[in-house]
C-alpha cells in the first residue's frame, strides 16, 4: 500500500540519478501502515453513522452562480489551496 | 390514577385523541400519548392480563397469558399529519419531547461503575445490570427520571441473532486482540437496551460560497533534475443555494452517549449502526420494554439544536457537491449559512444489542462495545488490541520491506 506506492515513486525519480536512498523509509512507512491499518480494522476508531447518505433527503434543484475572478499561472499546486470539497462535516465560517 | 374500565378499549389506533394544541409559550406541541394506557397500567385488552411483553419475531406485543398479540399505532401518522415537509415552519414537539421533569413512571439508577444512568423497569427483577458495563445496580441511586418517549422501535433482531453477529464480529478480529479480551469473551451476555434518540424532521434552506479552480493547461517547465509540472488555471467565486427536507434524522438524545471522541470513549461504535427504519416505530407502550433495559433522555431540543444545525450544514455541503463537479481543481468552501424554516421533534427509543467489556490497560479506563443494530442487524464493534502483537507484526512486516529494499540497493 503506501509502502508500494513510495518505492514505486522513489525508483521513478531517482532512475536517472544515483542512489535511491529515499527507498530506505519504505520499512519505517511499511510498519506504520501496517500498524494503523490494524488498530483502526479492530477499534473502529475512525467510523460513524453517514447520516448525509443515510438519511431521506429531498433537495430542490441546486441553484447559484460562478463568477470568474482571477486566473492562474504556472502554479505547482495541484488542486485549490484548502480544498474542503467533500469534507462536508468540516465547518467553516458560519455566515448570518 | 384511576383503575381501567372493566371492559378495556381495543388497542387499535385512535387518531382522534391526538389533538394538536398550543402551548403557552406558543410552541406546538402534538400529544402523543396512548390514551387507553392512560390509567398506568398496561392490560391485555382481550383478558385484562398485565403480563405482556415484545415477541420479536413478529415484533408484536403477546398476552402471556391468553396469547392474544397486538401491536400499537405507528407513530409518523400521528405527529406528521397530512402536510408536506416542505411546509413545516416553526418548532414542532411531540409531546414526549419537551423539556424533561421529574417523572416516578420508571427507576433511574446510576451505575457505581461507569456512571452511566440507567433507566429500568420496577416490575423487572432481571433488568438490575448495567448494560454498559454490567455492574450490579442498587437502587439508591436513583436520580429523577426522564420524560416518557413519543415512541418506540421494537426489537426485530432476537438475541440469538444478536450473538451470532457478536460472535462472528470477534472472530475475525481475534489474532491482535488483547488476550484477555479472548479469554474472557462472553457474547452470552448480551443485553438488549433501548437507547433515547430524538428523531428529527427539518425543512431548511442553505447556501455556501467559496473559491474553485478550474484547470486550463498543464505542463512542465525546466530541464533535468528540475523538471516539475506545472498548471494554470481559472480561479471562480462560486456560490450555491439549496431548498431542502430532511426526514427522520436521528440524534442521540443522551448526553454522555452524545460525546463521541473515538480516543476517550467508543460512542462512535453506537453512533455508526444508525439509521433505523424509525417510520415503523410505534406508540409508546412500556410493555415493549419488558425484558429489556433502557437508558433515559438528558437533552432538551434546545440542547440539541447546535447539533442538528451542524448535521444539516454537512448535508447542505453534500448536497451542492455534485454541482461543482466542473471544479477539477477542488473548491475551498469559506462560508455557509442555514436558515432552518421548521423542525419537528419526536422522542423515541431505537433498540440496540449491545456487548460490552470493560478494559483497563495501564491505567486508563475504557469500555468497548460490539453493538447490533436491533433491527437492520448492522454490528459494529471496538475490540481491545494487544499492543503487543500489533507492534510485532508492524515490525516484522517493516524490517522484511527494509531487507528487500537492502538488497535492492546493494544491487544497484
Ligand atoms: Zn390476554
Ligand atoms: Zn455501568
Amino acid at each position: 500500500m503506501n509502502a508500494a506506492l513510495l518505492a514505486a515513486y522513489a525508483v521513478e525519480v531517482h532512475a536517472e540519478s544515483g542512489t535511491p536512498w529515499v527507498l530506505l523509509l519504505a520499512g519505517p512507512a511499511g510498519a506504520v501502515a501496517v500498524y494503523w491499518t490494524l488498530f483502526r480494522y479492530y477499534r473502529n476508531t475512525d467510523k460513524s453513522h453517514s447520516f448525509e447518505r443515510e438519511t431521506l433527503i429531498e433537495a430542490m434543484p441546486v441553484t447559484g452562480q460562478d463568477p470568474k475572478i482571477d486566473t492562474v499561472r504556472g502554479t505547482e499546486r495541484r488542486e485549490v489551496r484548502g480544498n474542503n470539497v467533500s469534507e462536508h462535516r468540516q465547518r467553516v465560517q458560519r455566515l448570518p | 390514577m384511576t383503575a381501567h374500565g372493566s371492559a378495556p378499549e381495543p388497542p387499535i389506533a385512535d387518531t382522534s385523541t391526538a389533538q394538536q394544541r398550543e402551548a403557552d409559550a406558543g410552541t406546538p406541541v402534538v400529544d402523543t400519548a396512548n390514551a387507553w394506557l392512560d390509567d398506568g397500567v398496561n392490560r391485555c385488552a382481550r383478558c385484562g392480563s398485565t403480563e405482556i411483553q415484545l415477541r420479536v419475531s413478529t415484533g408484536h406485543l403477546v398476552c402471556l397469558f391468553c396469547r392474544h398479540e397486538w401491536t400499537e399505532a405507528h407513530i409518523e401518522p400521528l405527529v406528521a399529519g397530512e402536510g408536506s415537509l416542505r411546509d413545516l415552519t416553526g418548532t414542532v414537539i411531540a409531546s414526549g419531547a419537551t423539556d424533561l421533569v421529574a417523572d416516578d413512571g420508571m427507576l433511574t439508577m446510576k451505575c457505581s461503575g461507569c456512571g452511566a444512568e440507567v433507566v429500568v423497569n420496577t416490575a423487572e427483577a432481571t433488568s438490575s445490570r448495567c448494560h454498559w458495563c454490567r455492574h450490579l445496580l442498587t437502587v439508591n441511586e436513583q436520580v429523577p427520571n426522564g420524560a416518557v418517549p413519543d415512541a418506540v422501535l421494537p426489537f426485530s433482531v432476537t438475541r440469538d441473532q444478536a450473538v451470532e453477529h457478536i460472535k462472528l464480529f470477534a472472530q475475525k478480529r481475534r489474532t491482535f486482540a488483547h488476550r484477555r479480551f479472548v479469554k474472557e469473551f462472553t457474547p452470552g451476555n448480551v443485553v438488549g437496551v433501548y437507547l433515547p434518540y430524538m428523531v428529527v424532521d427539518s425543512n431548511a434552506s442553505g447556501d455556501v460560497h467559496g473559491v474553485g479552480e478550474v484547470e486550463t493547461r498543464q505542463y512542465t517547465r525546466g530541464t533535468g533534475d528540475n523538471k516539475r509540472t506545472v498548471y494554470d488555471a481559472d480561479v471562480h467565486r462560486v456560490e450555491r443555494h439549496v431548498d431542502l427536507t430532511v426526514d427522520d434524522l436521528t440524534l442521540e438524545s443522551s448526553t454522555e452517549r452524545a460525546h463521541m471522541n473515538a480516543f476517550v470513549n467508543t460512542n462512535n461504535v453506537i453512533n455508526t449502526i444508525l439509521p433505523f427504519d424509525t417510520k415503523n416505530a410505534v406508540q409508546w407502550n412500556a410493555s415493549y420494554l419488558v425484558g429489556y433495559t433502557s437508558e433515559r433522555r438528558d437533552a432538551d431540543v434546545a440542547a440539541l439544536v447546535p447539533e442538528l444545525e451542524d448535521q444539516l450544514l454537512s448535508i447542505v455541503r453534500s448536497q451542492v457537491q455534485s454541482s461543482v463537479k466542473t471544479y477539477d481543481r477542488g473548491v475551498r468552501w469559506e462560508g455557509e449559512r442555514l436558515e432552518v424554516h421548521g423542525t419537528r421533534w419526536v422522542s423515541m427509543y431505537l433498540p440496540v444489542w449491545l456487548y460490552s467489556y470493560y478494559h483497563d490497560e495501564g491505567g486508563t479506563p475504557m469500555v468497548h462495545y460490539i453493538a447490533v443494530n436491533g433491527r437492520t442487524g448492522e454490528t459494529m464493534g471496538s475490540v481491545p488490541v494487544s499492543q503487543w502483537r500489533l507492534v510485532t507484526a508492524a515490525l516484522v512486516t517493516g524490517t522484511v520491506l527494509e531487507s528487500i529494499v537492502i538488497a535492492m540497493l546493494g544491487l544497484w
